[in-house]
């Protein structure tokens, strides 16, 4: 999700650890992510009240107290900094919004099942945080990213993501869109991406609407049988796990780019790889990596839609193939090639047909 | 704050960009399951398709119909021997698929001793009867030493769906009414099919179907329309079919005698150990 850094403060508080003096960043209350943390931690507080989500707190808490641990130690191996790691507090927790090991139940507060598959993601996020740096800035929305990868690496035996229905509570499923639709004002509007979200949302559920007039369906543990018509349509475009990723992890703007005119190019642009991917998968499992994986690739892209849209007159700059390059071709390419090989594992239909796996519906 | 850090790190970072790469390759291969990368490492989530079971004993002709599913594992009849003297039994097979075999026994008087391959199984004073377990798979014989009469069962346990063909009689002129599971608490999928037999008696097919596995259910008929819910079925009259002890594939059930199933409306798959209805089907008459 959102999770750029703000400016050190010219003088940082300090602290003394024997002889050695270290500047300590404590939280800015004017930091964007301390806004979008609020939102997801309600969420979560939702998920464990009203949702029955499938995550238990134990989950929770290692996977942000994990992701805060690894941002914090890379924090003040590169910089000398002991900083508040609100990064990694956030990037733990949207993980753990999202990712769900198969086999946890709700209730099991306590349960560690599948942690590893967490630390997996978050080390990955993490990883691809400070490893991908081209132009000396991280390109990937982390938890995106470590998510898709635990999703396609891991696969649909140990992990799936949060379901796109939020389950038969009324009340719950209510509250959740007024905090998300609440939350998605007061933070789109600090980053100025309102209209990022409204590019991405617009065209998304115009070509989900094609595919639900065109006859397009998919199976979902939580559903007897195909899901399909304007089901289809609802369950995709308005679910509120669609909404969670446009308001709060496509619009991250560190990963997304600068201007107003490349942010909502980079709405649309998400919003058709999601539509391109979207039509071969015949499992809500593909369907949720499909979308995921759509911002991988727009993530990989920005740079492209940075000349292109933005400074298409400035002088092309060499392009120079280095192994940082590769890496994110490579994600670029094998992000949506996995997800598309999805649509011919006949394990995951069985799996969402409840005839194989651990998982249980809503 | 990073930007101080990159450029002090910048000297690593050709190594570390090339790592990266290394695992980005390694990524992507294994989500795209090259080579079979992604079942090495993380266990194989698309089984061989493996034949279903065509009898409730062993033995049946080859089933041409293959499946992914799994079924409660359930016994299957391998073979009786029976004697009233020592002697060692005709080769049996247990299938390598198996979970485990037993040998089921009754004697009568003296001892009773039964050895498989390296291992005594049974050791027991007659009259008596019991249960003895063995897991090995392949050609079996028994060794039994005894005194006086004896009767063994040999079953296999295995999980594969059965395939029954229909009853004689079943038909389509035949059918008297017909439904399709549906989810209540469980999954639930496939065909219910009730026929009138050419002998007057009534029975229920369940055809293509799938229940989410699990002991002690069974399958009822109900006078409900299309119920949906354990607490709308669970003080509703009911009567009791059969046991399910085979959770996928197509079965056949003789239905009791004096029920007549024109006065029921909708069947239901019931735990009784949980009390719940993991399915339902309504029925729609002729």
């Amino acid at each position: 999700m959102t999770t750029g850094l703000l400016d050190a403060p010219a003088h940082l508080p300090q602290i003394t650890i024997g002889a050695r003096t270290i500047p300590v960043q404590l939280p800015n209350p004017r930091d964007p992510r301390l806004k979008l943390s609020a939102v997801v931690v309600t969420i979560h507080v939702l998920g464990q009240t009203l949702l029955d989500w499938k995550v238990s707190i134990a989950q929770i808490a290692v996977s942000m107290v994990f992701c805060a641990a690894v941002e914090c130690g890379l924090s003040f191996r590169s910089s000398g900094v002991l900083a508040w790691p609100a990064s990694g507090l956030l990037t733990g927790s949207s993980i753990a919004l999202i990712l769900r090991a198969s086999g946890t139940r709700h209730g099991d507060w306590w349960s560690l099942h599948g942690i590893e598959f967490f630390l997996l993601a978050g080390a990955v996020s993490l990883l691809s945080k400070h490893l991908l740096r081209p132009g000396g800035r991280h390109r990937f929305n982390p938890s995106n990213i470590g998510i898709v990868w635990c999703l396609l690496v891991v696969g649909p035996n140990h992990v799936f993501a949060q379901y796109l229905w939020w389950g038969p509570s009324r009340i719950g499923v209510s509250l959740a869109y007024v905090v998300i639709c609440v939350g998605a004002l007061w933070v789109l509007r600090a980053v100025r991406m309102v209209s990022m979200a409204a590019a991405f949302l617009l065209p998304f559920a115009a070509v989900i609407g094609a595919y639900a007039l065109l006859g397009s369906s998919f199976v979902a543990i939580w559903h007897v049988g195909p899901v399909s018509g304007l089901e289809y349509w609802a369950d995709i475009a308005l679910s509120p796990e669609v909404l969670v990723f446009v308001f709060f992890m496509i619009s991250d703007p560190q990963t997304a780019p600068k201007t107003a005119r490349g942010r909502v190019a980079y709405g649309a642009a998400t919003a058709l790889i999601a539509a391109a991917l979207i039509p071969f998968q015949a499992t809500e499992f593909g369907i949720k990596v499909a979308l995921l994986a759509s911002l991988t690739v727009a993530c990989a892209l920005v740079p492209l839609l940075d000349r292109t849209v933005v400074r298409p007159g400035l002088q092309r700059a060499r392009l120079h193939v280095r192994p940082v390059v590769l890496a994110m071709a490579v994600i670029a390419v094998a992000a949506p090639l996995d997800t598309a090989l999805l649509a011919h594992n006949a394990q995951i239909v069985l799996i969402e047909k409840g005839q194989s796996g651990a998982r249980t519906a809503q | 704050m990073h930007a101080d850090g990159a450029a002090a790190a910048s000297g690593r970072q050709p190594v570390r960009a090339t790592l990266a790469l290394l695992a980005v390759v390694l990524s992507a291969l294994v989500g795209g399951n090259a080579f079979g990368l992604r079942e090495r490492a993380f266990g194989s989530e698309s089984p061989q398709a493996h034949p279903v079971a065509v009898s409730r004993a062993a033995g049946g002709a080859a089933a041409a119909t293959r499946t992914l599913l799994k079924s409660q594992p359930w016994w299957q009849a391998v073979g009786t021997y029976d004697g009233a003297a020592s002697t060692t039994t005709g080769a049996f097979s247990v299938d390598g698929a198996a979970i485990n075999w037993r040998v089921r026994w009754t004697c009568q008087q003296g001892h009773l001793e039964v050895l498989v391959p390296g291992k005594r199984v049974v050791s027991a004073a007659c009259p008596g009867t019991g249960t003895a377990y063995a897991s090995r798979s392949g050609r079996q014989q028994l060794a039994v030493t005894a005194s006086g009469s004896w009767h063994l069962q040999v079953d296999q346990q295995i999980d594969v769906p059965l395939v029954e063909k229909p009853l004689p009689g079943m038909s389509a002129a035949t059918e008297i009414a017909h439904g399709a599971l549906y989810r209540i608490d469980q999954t639930g999928s496939g065909q219910v099919l009730i026929y009138r037999l050419p002998d007057g008696r009534f029975a229920l097919r369940l055809e293509d179907f799938f229940v989410t596995a699990n002991s002690d259910l069974d399958v009822q008929l109900t006078r409900l329309p299309r119920p949906r819910s354990t607490e709308q079925i669970k003080p509703a009259p009911r009567v009791h079919v059969g046991p399910l002890d085979i959770t996928a594939g197509s079965l056949n059930m003789i239905l009791p005698a004096g029920v007549d199933p024109a006065t029921y409306r909708s069947v239901v798959i019931w735990c009784d150990r949980l009390a719940s209805a993991y399915a339902g089907a309504a029925l729609t008459q002729g």
